[in-house]
């Protein structure tokens, strides 16, 4: 029942409307509950959902679309910290192709600059036979991240035609390490300069069912429509409806679509470190990652003297780790990324009672660097900022297929993916480019854009090359995670051939990469 | 002067598939759609009904009648389509004349079928219908076929239709297991084919 201010102030109307005949009384209160007709509807305001709109708001053939976007969380707080000593612990790691993209849609102007932090080169390194893989792109033709080292190294592969989007752009330039919530502000701040986006936030979605049978033969039928209903019986009926809602995605759910994959009983460790020195603004930065058989640790730069580290670890041991005073975390880094396997075994395995800074004061001059591969420039980590630690369980999951009818999926909602190659923003960011371009193709050629015809070009798209990529970082986790013996002989062989064979890596890496 | 929006007489609608999607497009002003067989004009109409944009008054109505029976619109249509039509016409010659009354002058006559040749005899005949059956037997009628020349010819004894130049277009196209319909220049001439003709505009 429609809960008009009017009806609630006059019991004399109420008592009129209750004498009209049945037909035009139904009509009076079932208007409150008709739903409204929107093209695209966009459940999720993180940066995937938030990039779709931009897009589409950015793009002449879709600029007229009615658009909404629902979250639950307050989107208006979002905001870039304006503490630039301060850095929040979830920061991503930006491709040129991702960067090109956010460019086009509008937002990337609008990101706090100073926070922002590119890097040029990458370091990465076996921690069990300390074979390297080395990327400069001054060196190398283009895209220098580990990914693309691998694409590379398997012409013709599917995996490599996933990558070659993601070459390089401007000035050797492998990737930008971005906080989340300055590309989300910015994304928004864009949102709000174009208009015409319907925000709904702080709104959680009540339920989203197919639309009603139709009452005659004439009459509009939405039976087939997604109607997604808010607090307060609001009813929006989506042309299209888009779930951008994260890895346990309800428009997914209401969709039918399975997911599949399986958990890596892993945690991903965050904090925001303080360098021992640190960079100027124009200095070339690198990337630093060392593959421990417990899972990756990975240092990720950030402007001036800070860092980002990303660590993969057990579940007890990510539990273990928090809890450690920050002084305590700063050094147990310092030995994950230094320390020969079995004395990082010790450390982790005794952390709660040892003295970790003590320990590793006297381990590590007996450390030879060519030991254990150790990168000349990796910095030492003086501190751990306050409140930054925290982690999150590490999964592979990817759905069956991103549409539906009048359903699409993108980001999260359609792939969860490890974190050690940086990967799963961006990913979320190329589901939104193709989405965008598939709905403005659909739109110039007069589709509707909910039907399989527009959205099958999306699935086509972006599928295959999602599931490479995940394919290759599933690989390279599990080929990773051995410690001793032949996997580890080859993988070092490999490597470290890879390093210094230069056109003969294709045929050396084909094999231990497992791409296909 | 203002963007003028298109009007266009889709001939031969059936389900409606090209209808639809000339009526979302935003240039267009309105779409009648005909056919003469009342079960598709059932079915194009219940599809219409899933989409709002499509019940918008004007944009998008189906008649179930033929071209002959249809009642002359103000100034006639500017876009007068005829896709998979004229192959099923016996005799297409004044068919396609009743078509031409209500083309506005500078409109464009614009349709596909397929050529007479033993190449369409032996993809459309013997392959899709009795072969591979994509279609049922006897949808077409082989000796109904027309070459794009004498199409030409008729349209260039048509006082209202100009066939110099760009104002007559033809373009063959063939379908590739896989990748779907492709332009392949020359083939109109053994194969399936658009064409399309302009009326002078002097008449404006």
């Amino acid at each position: 029942m429609a809960s008009s201010p009017i009806l609630m102030q006059s019991p004399k109307l109420i008592r009129r409307l209750l004498q009209l005949p049945p037909s035009l009384r139904r009509g009076f209160y079932s208007t409150a509950s008709k739903p409204e007709i929107y093209d695209v509807v966009c459940v999720g305001g993180g940066p995937a959902g938030l990039s779709l709109l931009s897009a589409l708001r950015s793009h002449p053939s879709t600029e007229r679309l009615k658009v909404a976007l629902i979250d639950s969380q307050d989107l208006t707080t979002s905001r870039a910290a304006s503490d630039t000593r301060v850095y929040s612990n979830r920061c991503s790691s930006l491709t040129p192709a991702s960067l090109k993209f956010l460019q086009n849609a509008g937002a990337w102007g609008k990101v706090e600059a100073r926070r922002v932090q590119d890097y040029h080169g990458m370091q990465v390194w076996d921690g069990v036979s300390g074979s390297r893989i080395s990327f400069d792109p001054l060196n190398g033709k283009n895209g220098a991240g580990l990914l693309d080292a691998l694409a590379e190294l398997v012409p013709g592969s599917r995996f490599r035609e996933s990558r070659r989007q993601y070459e390089t752009g401007n000035e050797g330039v492998v990737a930008t390490m971005c906080e989340n919530q300055n590309l989300t502000h910015a994304l928004l701040q864009r949102l709000k300069e174009a208009g015409g986006v319907e925000v709904l936030d702080k709104t959680k979605v009540e339920s989203i069912q197919l639309g009603p049978e139709p009452e005659d033969e004439k009459a509009l039928d939405l039976s087939q429509w997604p109607i997604v209903t808010l607090p307060g019986e609001r009813q929006l009926a989506a042309r299209l409806l888009v779930g951008a809602d994260g890895a346990n995605s309800p428009v997914r759910n209401f969709a039918n679509i399975p997911s599949h994959g399986w958990d890596y009983n892993q945690h991903g460790v965050v904090a925001t470190l303080q360098l021992d020195h640190a960079f100027a603004e124009l200095d070339r930065r690198t990337a630093y990652q060392r593959f421990l058989p417990t899972g990756p640790i990975a240092l990720l730069p950030l402007p001036n003297n800070k860092a980002s580290l990303v660590w993969s670890v057990t579940t007890p041991l990510a539990a273990k780790l928090k809890a450690l005073s920050t002084p305590a975390f700063a050094s147990m880094v310092n030995a994950a990324f230094r320390l020969q396997i079995a004395d990082l075994t010790y450390f982790l395995e005794h952390m709660d009672t040892i003295d970790i800074a003590d320990e590793l004061s006297w381990r590590l001059p007996n450390t030879s660097p060519a030991s254990t591969g150790l990168p000349q420039s990796l910095p030492t980590v003086k501190a751990v900022q306050e409140g930054s630690t925290a982690s999150f369980p590490l999964r592979m999951r990817h759905a069956d297929t991103y549409t539906g009818h009048r359903i699409a999926l993108i980001g999260d909602a359609a792939h969860t993916i490890h974190p050690l190659a940086g990967q799963g923003l961006n990913l979320g960011l190329a589901d939104a480019q193709s989405l965008a371009s598939s709905i403005a193709y659909g739109v110039e050629h007069g589709m509707d854009i909910g039907s399989p015809w527009c959205l099958d070009e999306y699935v086509s798209d972006r599928w295959a090359k999602n599931n490479a990529v995940m394919g290759v970082c599933d690989k390279l986790q599990k080929l990773y995670s051995v410690q001793s013996g032949p996997v580890v002989w080859g993988r070092s062989l490999g490597l470290g051939l890879v390093d210094r064979l230069g056109p003969l890596k294709g045929m050396v890496m084909g094999a231990a990469g497992g791409v296909r | 002067m203002t963007d003028k929006k298109l009007k266009y007489l889709d001939i031969g609608c059936g389900a409606g598939i090209f209808a639809e999607s000339a009526a979302r497009l935003p240039t267009t002003a309105s779409v009648t759609a005909i056919d003469p067989t009342p079960e598709v004009i059932t079915v194009a109409q219940r599809h219409q009904r899933q989409d709002p944009l499509l019940l918008e008054p004007g944009r998008l109505t189906y008649h179930n009648t033929a071209i002959e029976n249809l009642p002359q619109k103000d100034g006639g249509y500017n876009i007068i389509t005829l896709f998979e039509v004229i192959e099923h016409i016996q005799q297409p010659s004044p068919f396609l004349t009743s078509c031409l009354k209500h083309l506005k002058p500078g409109g464009w006559l614009i349709g596909s079928t397929i050529a007479r040749t033993n190449a369409s005899w032996f993809t459309t005949k013997l392959m899709a219908e009795e072969v591979l059956r994509i279609v049922p037997s006897g949808t077409h009628d082989w000796s109904q076929y027309i070459q794009p020349s004498e199409l030409r010819q008729w349209a260039s004894v048509q006082p209202e239709l100009e066939v110099q130049g760009a104002a007559w277009q033809v373009m063959g196209v063939v379908y590739v297991p896989g990748l779907g319909w492709k332009e392949v220049g020359g083939s109109e001439s053994w194969g399936n084919y658009f064409f399309g003709t302009n009326s002078y505009s002097y008449l404006l």
